[in-house]
């Protein structure tokens, strides 16, 4: 059962924001709350007010604009995996959000709302770090952008002030000769185990860029530089024999904790396994000797 | 104030909302869920509470066509829109082929997830009316059940599928 | 959950001792723990715990009981608390020892602790996160306190 509380439901961020300011931590965001209902009906979190962001209009909505997709953070997990949009632009982000949760937290889930949670056993975060997506973060007087790498601080902690809304998720779009995948692992109801890379292939087909994240496993998602610096410059024949080592750096980089998902040295492995996986399918399908490297992944 | 005595200003939110075709208005408290409102204010108990966070179905309720977890959604979540419960599936007196495919193939046991793996699978046939039998599971995930193995219910889904294909 | 911490303390070992049944400066050490309160002195104590991470609060009003004390050497405790709101209770178990290490101490700690019900479900990973960084937490103020106090 949930404890009562008091909801607010106001039209502009502005007025969002102005009722964070005033009444501090026992008010709370609420938009989905898929994470938020359920700690609270679980006694983790009391919060005396909701203040429910979904009758500000304008925050669901998916755009392309030049070379990025813009995505509004009450956009559901539901309307991101059935995108046309998306689907065209960002095949990989379609397919992660179409595999979040369950088909009910889906419909109701929001990303702004998982990303704002920053639960450490979620998946969009993995992957917009591998795009090197960026978000949006309003208050009443201010907005600001936030590159993914500096978004996560730890688990459930993000760098968004207390009075700070999360707008928009901005995703650029990768350059033709890339290829993104995200790929997952786990039992129980959450991820274990999270791996996004992102490879773009320049002149003589060499790694021209390179991008890889881990989550699930550690307290945050974070990217992996040293894997990534490993891979950087190479060709795919070369890269194909470092990418284990590369999945071991990927592996300690994770910071896993050992609990209910499994030992730490189990997640690491599965990590390097998950990151082997994703390279050897992008040789095989986007970077196969039949086509040039294929279209934006 | 009555000595010692402060009573709290309750907020309360009217809603107006369709449960299986039939118009409702009332008054809800923030904090009441669906679940709630739907088994013990309108007496349609076929939704359950089970694992009361959102993982094993028995909960669902169609919300507009679409599947939720109404454990976890608060009940002014409805206001404005339409909801089916398992109640509303049959239409005057008649099975829906889902219900009929069930019944035919032994699609459950205890019968508790059955409300839920109904409206899902509705859901999906809305969607995809000839789905794959991998389809089928991947798209029923999360429904979960403890007894019949989840063999039948597939065989149940994909009967009921392709007899609602021959209706049309 | 099992801790072991070891630190070398610039400070003579009776005053590491002393300093450990001082109630309010030992608590004002241990991150989140306060309204500490001695029921029977050297045998027992409350206190409260209070843990934060991220949006998530939990408060464990605990009863600490001394098994076993040997004076400069080595104290046994116990302690359990439960929070009703979570339906979760916390069991710790204690032993420090101190042993002369030069002119100053080496205190060791080891701490078995587990939590059972809803937490340990739920939150499994996270309370392991954050009893290490309370552990390591206590075991740095401890060490400052009793080298910066003369």
């Amino acid at each position: 059962m949930l404890r009562r509380f008091h909801l607010d439901e106001p039209e502009t961020v502005k007025d969002a924001s102005d009722l964070l300011s005033r009444y501090g931590e026992s008010a709370k965001i609420y938009a989905g709350g898929t994470e938020l209902l359920l700690a609270m009906k679980e006694g983790l979190i009391q919060s005396e007010r909701l203040v429910n962001v979904k009758k500000i209009p304008g925050l669901d909505e998916i755009k392309r604009i030049g070379d990025s997709v813009h995505i509004g953070a009450l956009a559901t997990h539901r309307k991101l995996e059935s995108s046309a949009e998306l689907q065209q632009s960002l095949p990989a982000f379609v397919q992660m959000e179409a595999n979040v949760a369950n088909i009910r937290v889906r419909e109701v889930g929001t990303v702004g709302g998982n990303l704002c949670f920053a639960e450490p056993h979620a998946d969009p975060g993995i992957l917009l770090l591998a795009l090197g997506a960026g978000v949006v973060a309003q208050n009443a007087s201010n907005m600001r952008e936030i590159p993914m790498d500096n978004y996560f601080v730890d688990a459930f902690e993000t760098c968004l002030k207390p009075d700070e809304l999360l707008t928009e998720v901005r995703v650029p779009i990768p350059p033709p000769q890339s290829a993104v995948r995200y790929l997952k692992f786990g039992y129980l109801q959450r991820p274990s185990v999270g791996v996004a890379l992102r490879l773009s292939l320049g002149d003589g087909g060499l790694i021209r860029d390179v991008r890889v994240a881990v989550g699930c496993a550690g307290p945050k998602p974070c990217r992996v530089e040293e894997a990534e610096e490993l891979l950087k410059g190479k060709g795919l024949q070369e890269a194909s024999e470092l990418i284990g080592e590369a999945g071991q750096i990927a592996g300690r980089a994770a910071e896993a904790i050992g609990d209910l998902h499994g030992s730490a040295e189990y997640k690491e492995h599965i990590i390097q396994v998950l990151l082997k996986r994703a390279f050897h399918q992008m040789v095989q399908e986007e970077f196969s000797s039949k086509g040039e490297g294929g279209p934006h992944a | 104030m009555p000595n010692g005595l402060v009573r709290r200003a309750e907020q309360t939110i009217p809603v107006t909302f369709t449960v299986n075709g039939k118009q409702h208005e009332m008054d809800v408290e923030p904090h009441e869920l669906l679940l709630d409102v739907v088994r013990n204010r309108l007496g349609l108990t076929g939704a359950k509470r089970s694992c009361d966070m959102q993982v094993c179905g028995t909960c669902t309720l169609l919300l507009d066509g679409r599947p939720v977890s109404s454990c976890t959604l608060p009940a002014f979540e409805a206001r404005g829109r339409d909801i089916l419960t398992i109640e509303g599936l049959a239409q005057q007196g008649k099975l829906h082929p889902l219900q009929q495919a069930f019944i035919d193939k032994g699609g459950f046991q205890c019968g508790f997830c059955t409300p839920g793996m109904l409206l899902t699978a509705k859901t999906m046939l809305a969607e995809n009316p000839k789905p794959t039998k991998e389809e089928v599971i991947q798209y029923m995930e999360g429904n979960l059940c403890r007894c019949t193995g989840y063999k039948k219910i597939v065989e149940s889904i994909l009967a009921a599928a392709e007899k609602m294909r021959q209706q049309r | 959950m099992q801790f072991e911490k070891q630190i070398a303390v610039a400070a003579p070992r009776e005053k590491v001792w002393e300093f450990i049944w001082d109630v309010d400066r030992f608590i004002a050490c241990v991150p989140g723990c306060k309204e500490a309160k001695t029921l029977e002195d050297g045998k027992i104590y409350t206190a409260t715990m209070v843990e934060k991470v991220g949006p998530f609060r939990v408060e464990f009003p605990m009863r600490i009981e001394i098994e076993q004390s040997e004076p400069l050497s080595h104290i046994k405790a116990r302690a359990s608390g439960s929070d009703s709101k979570i339906g979760s209770l916390m069991k710790i178990e204690l032993e420090v020892n101190l042993k002369e290490e030069g002119s100053g101490t080496l205190l060791s700690f080891v701490a078995t602790v587990d939590i059972l019900g809803k937490l340990a479900t739920l939150g499994h990973s996270m309370v392991k996160r954050k009893a290490d960084q309370v552990m390591a937490e206590f075991v740095e103020k401890l060490k400052k306190s009793l080298e910066t106090d003369t």
